[in-house]
């Protein structure tokens, strides 16, 4: 059990739970308050990183300019892929979304001449590294000169807290309450004169937004945008992190993300009689199990609202 | 008076069979007019084609001078013809008090861009706060605000979705069947408020109701369907003694009863 106690791990465990934590915010604004199935967000993740990657490895863009035009790039996707689907009824946009989502998967390994195939894309995070170096000097004081994974954790996290926080000011807004009424009831919110796909529309755009900020943290983290890194896996994690933190609430997608990613994570750790691919495997089976004790015995999440789910029956 | 509501051999069918076949009538402003009928006659297809919740498959339906045939329901709803539902459909998580907010009409602060100007956002939103109160003392829910919509009985949620709706200063509404399933002494209360709503806004109502009782004292002009057509318009005199009028309601009777 000694990986517990390396930093590594921590840190490790600490950007993977960060990133997963920016993922999610945008499945709790589709899902917890707007009350649309989206299953494609690891799709929108993906557009998000490669857009990014390729703006700097062919188009030599400044990294953080690629990052603001492969949001607005993810959003567009977005919205090019609700103005059909956001007319269908829900469960049918659940797996429009969910095919969308794997289909920019098998083009990024499949578009081997852009995407670099299952190599994946390298050398777009240069600017990231000089960064990096320089947080790293300022918690030379602090005696954290030497732990490179650091930087990132405090990058992710920061990113996180300020997404949070945006997301739940909106939330809070005019804006956001056309959001609930969709959620509760669309056909009544439309006969009050809300243009009710214009909302999911942009509801759908900024999460998809979130999940282009998590894909540029997944790429620098792993410093390679790799289509394996955006499959389906990741959207089914998320969803069980959303589930265990509860609909209706952002900050609280913190402590599903880190309780969720202490047990996966820890699981490797645990000397277990298997072979490692089996370990991997048993990490599929902690969720399960997580989601059906959560479903069992706390429904509503760690946060969420009880009171809500009851009425809503 | 002017007409302000004209639907023109109207039609829409499901699967081949014709809910409403050929309805043609007209509402005037500021009239209190009810939508009689058998069961299965087309009255709420009828007020779903004309709301935009569902499109008409030929006809022609005029509002307020406006050919509002292909419009979108929310759009419709902005030109300020409003409806209810049979079943009340009010917002069961919500607080009655953000139920009401919910209705305000062009609130900056319901779009991205208009957030950019709090204050503006910040003042429609204590205007609506006030009007939402004084519509909930109307309404007599005052005691409410603060409720889920969940918490609310049927018939005060047929109160809640009403009051909801003139948040928007509607020109005209639909009610569809607004005394079904409320205590009568609710159902009196709710007719009188319509009738101050008429007074005071000029707004005016077309309403479904089954219960003849009421229509025959609180509506101006009736419209009656049977099986997918207008068959009779006029006041609650004139129809009350039309021969097709008796023949729908009764018409069932006879076959029992040779």
């Amino acid at each position: 059990m000694s990986g517990f106690t390396s930093p590594d791990f921590w840190f490790g465990m600490l950007t993977i739970a960060a990133i997963y934590a920016i993922f999610t915010l945008g499945v709790q604004l589709n899902i917890g308050f707007t009350g649309i199935t989206n299953l494609g967000q690891s799709g929108f993740m993906a557009v998000g990183a490669y857009t990014m990657a390729l703006l700097v490895l062919c188009a030599e863009w400044p990294f953080l300019l690629a990052c603001v035009v492969a949001l607005g790039v993810t959003a567009l996707f977005a919205v090019l892929l609700g103005l059909p689907s956001l007319r269908l009824p829900d469960d049918y946009f659940a797996i429009v979304t969910l095919a969308a989502a794997s289909i920019v998967v098998i083009v990024g390994q499949n578009l081997v001449s852009i995407t670099g195939g299952n190599n994946g894309l390298f050398g777009f995070d240069a600017s990231w590294v000089e960064l990096q170096t320089r947080i790293l000097t300022w918690l030379e004081p602090l005696g954290l000169g030497d732990q490179f994974a650091l930087p990132l954790v405090l990058v992710a996290w920061a990113i996180f807290i300020v997404l949070a926080l945006s997301l739940r000011g909106l939330q809070r807004t005019p804006w956001g309450r056309v959001l609930r009424g969709i959620r509760e009831d669309e056909v009544a919110t439309e006969a009050l004169g809300k243009n009710v796909l214009l909302y999911k529309l942009q509801s759908l755009a900024i999460a998809g937004m979130c999940a282009a900020v998590a894909g540029f943290l997944m790429a620098l983290n792993l410093s390679v945008v790799y289509p394996n890194s955006f499959n389906v896996d990741v959207m089914f994690t998320a969803t069980a992190v959303l589930l265990l933190c509860g609909l209706g609430n952002y900050l609280g997608i913190a402590y599903g993300a880190l309780l969720m990613w202490v047990v996966l994570e820890g699981a490797r750790f645990a000397d277990l009689p298997m072979t490692s691919d089996r370990v991997a495997a048993l990490r599929m089976l902690i969720i399960g199990i997580v989601l059906i004790v959560t479903a069992m015995y706390r429904p509503q999440g760690l946060f969420g609202n009880k009171q809500e789910m009851v009425l809503r029956g | 008076m002017a007409e302000i509501l004209r639907v023109d051999s109207l039609g829409k069918s499901f699967a081949g069979v014709a809910a409403v076949a050929d309805a043609t009538f007209e509402v005037e402003e500021r009239s209190i007019t009810a939508l009689i009928g058998p069961n299965g006659a087309g009255k709420t297809t009828t007020f779903n084609v004309i709301s935009g919740s569902m499109p008409g498959d030929h006809g022609s339906i005029w509002y307020g001078g406006h050919d509002i045939g292909g419009l979108r329901g929310y759009q419709i709803a902005r030109l300020g013809l409003m409806r209810t539902f049979q079943m009340p459909r009010v917002m069961v998580a919500m607080t009655v008090m953000d139920n009401l907010l919910l209705a305000g009409r062009e609130h900056p602060g319901e779009r991205l861009i208009g957030l950019l100007r709090p204050h503006a956002s910040r003042q429609t939103e204590s205007e609506l706060r006030s009007r939402a109160r004084e519509l909930l003392e109307r309404v007599g829910l005052a005691d409410k605000v603060n409720e889920y919509g969940g918490a609310l009985s049927g018939g005060q949620r047929k109160l809640l979705e009403l009051a909801r709706l003139l948040m928007a200063r509607p020109r005209m509404v639909l009610l569809d069947e607004p005394l079904a399933g409320i205590n009568p002494a609710l159902g009196l209360k709710l007719m009188k408020f319509i009738h101050q709503v008429r007074a005071e806004d000029a707004t005016t109502f077309l309403f479904i109701e089954h219960d003849i009782g009421a229509v025959m004292r609180n509506a101006d002009h009736v419209v009656v369907m049977a099986q997918g057509a207008v068959i009779a318009r006029g006041t609650p005199d004139e129809v009350r003694h039309d021969p097709a009028v008796v023949d729908a309601y009764l018409g069932t009777k006879r076959m029992v009863i040779p």
